[in-house]
């Protein structure tokens, strides 16, 4: 059930999220800049940034409505929801009624609608086609990510993001090798998602993700530089949360909770390192190719589905 | 008795006001006004008929003789009638607002006509769903079909009058096998009412055979696929605010007539069988969903593209219909309870939004006189209040919480999941293949709809028409704004409207009410189960946007003002308007990664054609057949007739003074005949 002291840590993790991914997404530079033997920023550079964008005047093509004001908000505002609901600091979801498979995959459909309609709506054709690529990836991930949550929230018997992550922090699933082939296939779309190389080039103009920023500047884009990078934060601890909840409070202790934020905190960067070094080892694929990959995906889910069938 | 005499109020106002349509003829300001005034007085007091049915939980019976001594004239107001006749007199309300300012788009081209037909189409709509008698039923269901039919052939041009035919043919075909299924039931029951046939089950092959008939005959009206083909050319042509009633509501009587079939008139005889034809809806639900929003996403007339979507979301129903029957196959009341109440959640939903939608692109078309988006563009601008009706309607099909279509949709997963944890090995092999189905077709409805609305109504306009539209009329707005309400209020009173379906579900199914839905959980007891809660998700949205909003706010005095720039990061190369996204250019990746199911469709349009060729053949001989008694005995008589004419011809040579030889030849003649 959701109780005050819940919802204060969904509030809190969801907001230490957003003071650290800058963080984060600073070291993926980082990390890049060590792999491409170069000095690179500091960590803190992305942090700079925003502060800078901030304080630059806010151009908006003429042809522009609506849409495009709103998506900086829009954006940030579905993604700190989400955060509020995945299991980060502990076992089960801070506020539940979040904290469900399905209604966080729909709330990223949200800023999705939101980050594409924008690219039409600045009237720039870069942009138009960005919004056209972003959705179409969500085409193509989503069932992925679906199917193999799906199959470890059968294994786990609810589709609540802290039972299923309970359950196999527990032991308790039925197939041990249904949730580790699940786990892959999820962590492929998850990968997929982040927006990193060899799908996207989240860096490059022109690339699905900075496709619909192309028009972007001042506030707005440093609202959406800070979206992303918490997106991708999220999208990763959404993977810990579920997959690997090891380490976490299963109660609201505060030494508890310290513990759980340790664990969290290597857990990520962890991840994070070894993405950096998949996303620069690895050239760009070709975007009419990519439904190739993505089947790599579908038929690892239905491995997953198919172990979970059978029980093994 | 309260729900049955406001439903007769309600039927007996509309045939007023078809009457008055009708006799009012060409003064169309009075048609108008009058046609609304009364439509809206019966859609009301439907309205509450429908309400008042479903709170009354016991079904509400009217038995009366009628003219024919074998089918007495039965109306049954159960709880499931009750909804479709809220949902029909939700929409039918919106379409008379909306019309009142619509219809001056066909003035001079029969409003009174138009009026009538609207009317009796709800009428019937109204009757179908209420009749408890087989015989009326069918009456009334041919008597929507026909009312539809001339509102799709209103336009009169080759195409309203081809897809007229089309729409036809397939309904008539599609009521055909309801009638075999309904006489297979009435020869057992040896009468007409649906009360007999509860009574009298069928025995084992014939059951099937009836489902089955009646499934395809109710699934051509719902444009399931494949049956669909006559869906996106009908609805398309018929006027904007018929179209809302047809996608909107009327193929739902094709979903209503699955559900009274197979879970109302069959149930008690179905055994084994049962769990068979609940696979049957759920597979045939999960392949036109994806592919309804497929073929959707490749469409540049705006109504067509919706008219997909209406393929795609009764696949949605399909599915939560289709897992309730499996449920109750099992014996399992939960799971039963909450498939259909799934099904029926989103049957509602479904035509609030897609009504709301027609009506959006009703109002753009009636300023901008077309219906190809890649004319439209920029037209939020010009048209705030439809642009933000068109944006709340494009949400909700696309599922987006907090919205009524992410909620059902919710349920309907939940629903597949609970039949993959419980069922037997093929449910559980199939549900969770009928959730990826869903996630698919909400990954492309996602895509459909930031087209659809990005290329209607943002950006630039592409057409000289979208820079000088306008917004439209009052009335357009307001019947708009009604539904984009419900959409809003469907999805966050979700705890409170979800009981309430899940009663329905349960008195229709006959099982025992299963405490449903209970606040924000799904099901009460247990602590870790998945839980809903739309007015939460939508308070926190709330909440936190004051976040970003502040944050740039905070720094709104540190930086100089905004600007709008024409292209400022163009670097020197200047975009000219043919670039930015078009319908077209939009969805390419889908119609290049999805190549083969376009090739699908185009095969099982060639099949159709194929009918309607056959057809045509079969009128191109009786064409032939028909001349043949002529040629064999009329023609030889005339040609005998005709040639002995020819000869005498002869003897009238032109000349006078031959003719005065034949009148002395004849007087001689006769002086010989008479001496």
């Amino acid at each position: 059930m959701l109780t005050f002291s819940h919802f204060i840590l969904g509030l809190f993790q969801a907001l230490l999220l957003l003071a650290a991914a800058p963080l984060v997404s600073g070291l993926s530079r980082m990390v890049r800049a060590k792999l491409h033997t170069r000095h690179g920023p500091g960590p803190l550079q992305d942090y700079r940034d925003i502060a800078k964008l901030l304080t630059r005047q806010d151009l908006t093509p003429p042809n522009s409505g609506f849409a495009f004001r709103a998506m900086p908000a829009v954006m940030l505002t579905t993604v700190l929801v989400i955060a509020m609901g995945i299991p980060m600091l502990t076992r089960f979801t801070p506020v539940a009624p979040i904290g469900d498979l399905i209604t966080v995959i729909y709330l990223f459909a949200l800023a999705r609608f939101f980050f594409s309609l924008s690219g039409i709506d600045s009237g720039s054709s870069f942009s138009g086609i960005g919004g056209s690529r972003e959705l179409t990836m969500g085409v193509l991930v989503e069932p992925v990510m679906l199917l193999s949550l799906f199959v470890a929230a059968l294994l786990a018997g609810s589709t609540n993001l802290g039972a299923i992550g309970t359950a196999i922090a527990d032991g308790h699933v039925r197939s041990a090798t249904a949730t580790v082939i699940a786990a892959l296939s999820f962590a492929y779309a998850i990968y997929i998602e982040l927006g990193k190389l060899p799908y996207d080039m989240a860096e490059a103009e022109q690339e699905l993700q900075e496709g619909p920023l192309t028009e972007y500047s001042g506030p707005s884009l440093a609202l959406i530089k800070w979206a992303m990078a918490l997106k991708q934060t999220v999208v990763v601890a959404w993977f810990i949360g579920v997959f690997l909840p090891f380490g976490s409070a299963s109660g609201m202790s505060f030494f508890g909770l310290l513990f759980g934020l340790v664990a969290f905190a290597i857990k990520l960067v962890l991840i994070f390192a070894a993405v950096g070094v998949v996303e620069n080892s690895v050239a760009r694929v070709r975007f009419r190719l990519t439904p190739q990959h993505s089947w790599v995906g579908v038929g690892a889910a239905s491995l997953a589905f198919v172990f979970y069938l059978v029980g093994l | 008795m309260i729900p049955l005499s406001l439903l007769i109020m309600s039927l007996l106002l509309s045939c007023g006001g078809g009457i008055l349509c009708l006799l009012l003829k060409r003064r169309e300001g009075d048609i108008r006004l009058g046609g609304s005034g009364v439509g809206i007085a019966a859609a009301l007091a439907g309205l509450g008929a429908g309400l008042t049915a479903i709170g009354a939980g016991q079904p509400a019976v009217l038995d009366a003789a009628g003219p024919y001594p074998f089918a007495h004239f039965v109306l049954r107001l159960d709880p499931l009638a009750g909804l479709m006749i809220a949902v029909i007199s939700l929409l039918s309300l919106v379409a008379w607002i909306y019309g009142f300012a619509y219809v001056r788009e066909y003035a001079g081209r029969g409003v009174g006509a138009m009026g009538f037909f609207m009317n009796a189409f709800i009428a019937s709509m109204m009757l179908v769903v209420a009749a408890d008698n087989a015989f009326w039923f069918l009456i009334f269901f041919e008597m929507m079909s026909l009312a539809s039919y001339f509102l799709v052939i209103f336009d009169q041009d080759d195409e309203a009058v081809g897809a007229g035919f089309l729409y036809f043919l397939v309904a008539h075909g599609g009521s055909v096998l309801i009638m075999a299924a309904f006489f297979l039931m009435a020869n057992r029951a040896g009468g007409f009412d649906f009360a007999a046939f509860r009574a009298h089950p069928l025995p084992a092959p014939l059951d099937s055979v009836a489902f089955l008939l009646a499934f395809v005959g109710f699934g051509a009206k719902a444009g399931m696929i494949p049956l669909h083909i006559w869906l996106p050319r009908a609805h398309p042509a018929a006027p904007s605010h018929a179209s809302a009633l047809m996608s909107g509501v009327m193929i739902k009587i094709g979903v209503f007539g699955i559900v009274k079939v197979g879970i109302d008139l069959l149930a008690a005889s179905a055994g084994p069988a049962m769990l068979g034809w609940g696979l049957l809806v759920l597979a045939f639900g999960a392949v036109s969903s994806v592919l309804g929003v497929v073929y959707a996403l490749a469409e540049h007339d705006i109504k067509k593209l919706l008219a997909y979507h209406s393929v795609e979301n009764i696949g949605i129903i399909l599915l939560g219909i289709g897992t309730g029957m499996i449920g109750m196959a099992l014996h399992q009341p939960v799971l039963a309870v909450l498939g259909l109440m799934a099904g029926l959640y989103h049957l509602l939903n479904h035509a609030v939004f897609k009504g709301l939608l027609f009506l959006g692109a009703g109002s753009v078309i009636f300023r901008m006189h077309s219906k190809d988006m890649e004319e439209m563009g920029g037209l939020a601008r010009t048209m705030p209040w439809t642009a933000l009706s068109f944006l709340v309607g494009a949400l909700a099909i696309s599922a987006i919480p907090p919205l009524n279509g992410f909620v059902s949709e919710w349920y309907t997963y939940q629903a597949l999941f609970a039949a993959a944890l419980e069922g037997t090995p093929l449910v559980a092999f199939a549900a969770p293949i009928a959730a990826v189905m869903l996630a698919l077709t909400g990954a492309l409805a996602v895509m459909c709809f930031v087209k659809a609305y990005g290329i209607m109504f943002a950006g630039a306009p592409r057409s000289h028409h979208a820079e000088e539209a306008r917004e439209a009329p009052a009335a357009m707005v307001a019947g708009m704004a009604v539904l984009a309400v419900a959409c809003v209020a469907l999805g966050l009173l979700a705890p409170l409207v979800a009981p309430v379906m899940g009663r329905i579900a349960a008195a229709t199914i006959g099982a025992a009410p299963v405490t449903l839905a209970v606040g924000a959980t799904l099901l009460p007891g247990d602590a870790q189960q998945a839980t809903l809660s739309t007015p939460l998700i939508a308070i926190l949205l709330i909440a936190m946007a004051f976040l970003p909003i502040g944050l740039k706010a905070a720094f709104a005095a540190k930086r100089g003002g905004d600007r709008k720039v024409a292209a400022p990061w163009a670097a020197g190369y200047l975009p000219d308007h043919h670039m930015p996204a078009t319908a077209g250019s939009f969805a390419q990746p889908i119609r290049m990664f999805f190549a083969p199911l376009y090739t699908l469709r185009r095969s099982i349009a060639g099949r159709w054609t194929g009918i309607a060729l056959g057809f045509e053949r079969v009128v191109t001989l009786a064409r032939r057949t028909e001349p043949l008694a002529d040629r064999s005995v009329i023609a030889p008589i005339v040609g005998v007739v005709d040639a002995g004419g020819k000869r005498l011809q002869a003897i009238q040579g032109g000349d006078f003074r031959i003719y005065c030889l034949y009148i002395v030849a004849a007087l001689i003649a006769l002086l010989a005949l008479a001496v």
